[in-house]
């Protein structure tokens, strides 16, 4: 008998998401589903000249002032993004306002860059006295998810994990997990990320960005393509309402899905560089967790951020589990690297594929590379039913987590 | 500090409303800031940050703001504050 067999089912009953693409889960799909750019040069990089890349994708400045005043001053940009997929995922769900005892796991990679920049020249330039009590509020490590709760509130267990990139899966994996032990029946998880040019200048210097198509932003995240150099920075936020099935049933929810397995293990040889093993061994043991077999996987969402060690190492490590012919795909080329949201936005993006019966392609893989090994690599739109599938998101700092899905 | 009774007003009022994205009729002289203003303990403190760079005072220290309940204690405050200002200056 496998390890999840005697835990309750847990499924999806709600989706939120703010992307490059636009506020909600629609705006996502669309630009998904039509390959739209939302990659473009960002102006403070041009001034940086030691950086390399110049690129990044952000989200168009929404209108926060449906939000009340005394919310909305502790509200970051990233909690911003938060409080609207958190309403669009309770909307789904069907609830106008968060149940009783809901939980709320979500973090982000960093807090704010933005707030904690503006508080550090306030204090450090002499004006400490000119820095106005929300500004604490809006740095905290648990800022977005404490500063949501409250606006919508959700009074159940909260858990605001960060693990880089990895931070949006562990925090679904971790929900799952919260409500099989039965601390709670109803958790809205994911991750959150606000853009800062410091993301993309650390990245550079970190060697890990894109910047041989800073003049044509549409073409410069490139998943396991031959010409790619690294990510491209970004942001939004992914949320997901998940619950135990028999709650979703007793109320007549509509389930999107059901997460049968979450893994997680730490790279310790390297924490930029991840190593293929590690991330078989993560991917092996959601499989086991389960009681799958590679074969009962459809479908594999990479985590492929476009760098060169991360794609060459996960495209071995699928191969290795999965053999060749298992169909892949990153989101990255689309929407780029969302960062801590990157796990739950991607992962919304395959519900929907899920759903619609149809499979997208890596955005701007042309060539697949000789470094990356052999798959399946979906390189069109095409239709395809997909019942199970695999989500993995590996971190720099060496967080891997994998997470299955079926309809 | 030089100023009026009615310039200290005019320029409360207009902090307060950008602050705290307050209407022109929140704003009586009788209003009470917690209860009829809407102000908590966070917005208590950043009242006198934006009152501090609006008359170029110094509010938070040597002063028991507790007993500024109303808009007209706050008006009385200022005007205080901006009195014993004009005389240190004399």
């Amino acid at each position: 008998m496998h390890l999840q067999a005697h835990l309750p089912k847990v499924v999806i009953t709600g989706l939120g998401a703010v992307s490059p693409y636009g506020v909600g889960v629609g705006a996502l799909k669309k630009g998904l589903y039509e390959g739209l750019n939302c990659i473009h040069r960002v102006e403070e990089l041009e001034k940086l000249d030691l950086i390399k890349t110049k690129v990044a994708a952000t989200v168009k400045e929404i209108d926060y002032s449906s939000i009340p005043r005394q919310r909305r001053r502790s509200m970051s940009r990233m909690a911003v993004y938060a409080y609207y997929a958190a309403q669009e995922a309770l909307a789904q769900a069907g609830y106008t306002q968060a149940p009783k005892g809901l939980g709320f796991f979500m973090g982000s990679t960093l807090n704010s860059i933005s707030v904690w920049m503006d508080v550090c020249n306030q204090c450090l330039g002499g004006h400490a006295e000119l820095v106005k009590t929300s500004s604490f509020l809006q740095i905290m490590n648990h800022s977005p998810q404490a500063v949501v709760g409250q606006a919508l509130k959700i009074d159940g267990p909260s858990f605001s994990g960060a693990a880089a990139c990895a931070t949006g899966l562990l925090n679904i994996g971790l929900a799952a997990g919260a409500i099989q032990s039965g601390l709670a029946s109803q958790v809205l998880c994911g991750g959150t990320e606000e853009y800062h040019p410091m993301f993309s200048a650390c990245f550079d210097i970190m060697q890990a960005t894109s910047h041989n198509f800073n003049d044509r932003p549409e073409l410069s995240c490139r998943p396991f393509d031959a010409e790619r150099t690294g990510l491209v920075c970004s942001e939004g936020c992914g949320l997901l309402f998940l619950e135990r099935e028999d709650v979703a049933l007793a109320r007549g929810a509509q389930i999107l899905g059901e997460v049968v397995s979450f893994a997680s293990n730490t790279e310790t040889q390297n924490i930029a560089n991840p190593s293929a093993q590690t991330m078989q061994d993560c991917m092996q043991c959601a499989l086991e967790k389960a009681g799958l077999t590679p074969a009962d996987i459809d479908f594999v969402n990479a985590h492929a951020t476009a760098t060169l060690a991360g794609d060459a190492a996960e495209s071995a490590a699928v191969n290795q589990v999965f053999g060749p012919s298992v169909k892949v795909n990153s989101f990255k080329g689309h929407l780029g690297h969302t960062m801590g949201a990157a796990g739950a936005l991607e992962l919304i993006a395959c519900l929907q594929m899920m759903q619609d019966g149809i499979v997208l392609p890596t955005k701007n893989l042309q060539t697949p590379a000789q470094d990356c090994a052999p798959l399946n690599y979906v390189r069109q739109k095409e239709n395809f039913k997909i019942h199970t599938l695999l989500k993995n998101s590996f971190a720099i700092g060496g967080n891997n987590c994998s997470l299955i899905v079926r309809r | 500090m030089n100023i009026t009774k009615e310039e200290i007003i005019r320029q409360t009022n207009e902090a307060l409303k950008k602050e705290f994205e307050l209407s022109d009729a929140q704003l009586t002289p009788q209003a009470n800031l917690k209860d009829d203003i809407g102000l908590d303990s966070l917005d208590a403190v950043d009242m006198v940050v934006v009152l501090e760079q609006k008359f170029h005072i110094n509010i938070r220290q040597g002063y028991d703001l507790r007993s500024i309940v109303t808009l007209q204690n706050l008006y009385d405050f200022i005007e205080k504050i901006a009195q014993e200002s004009a005389q240190k200056n004399q």
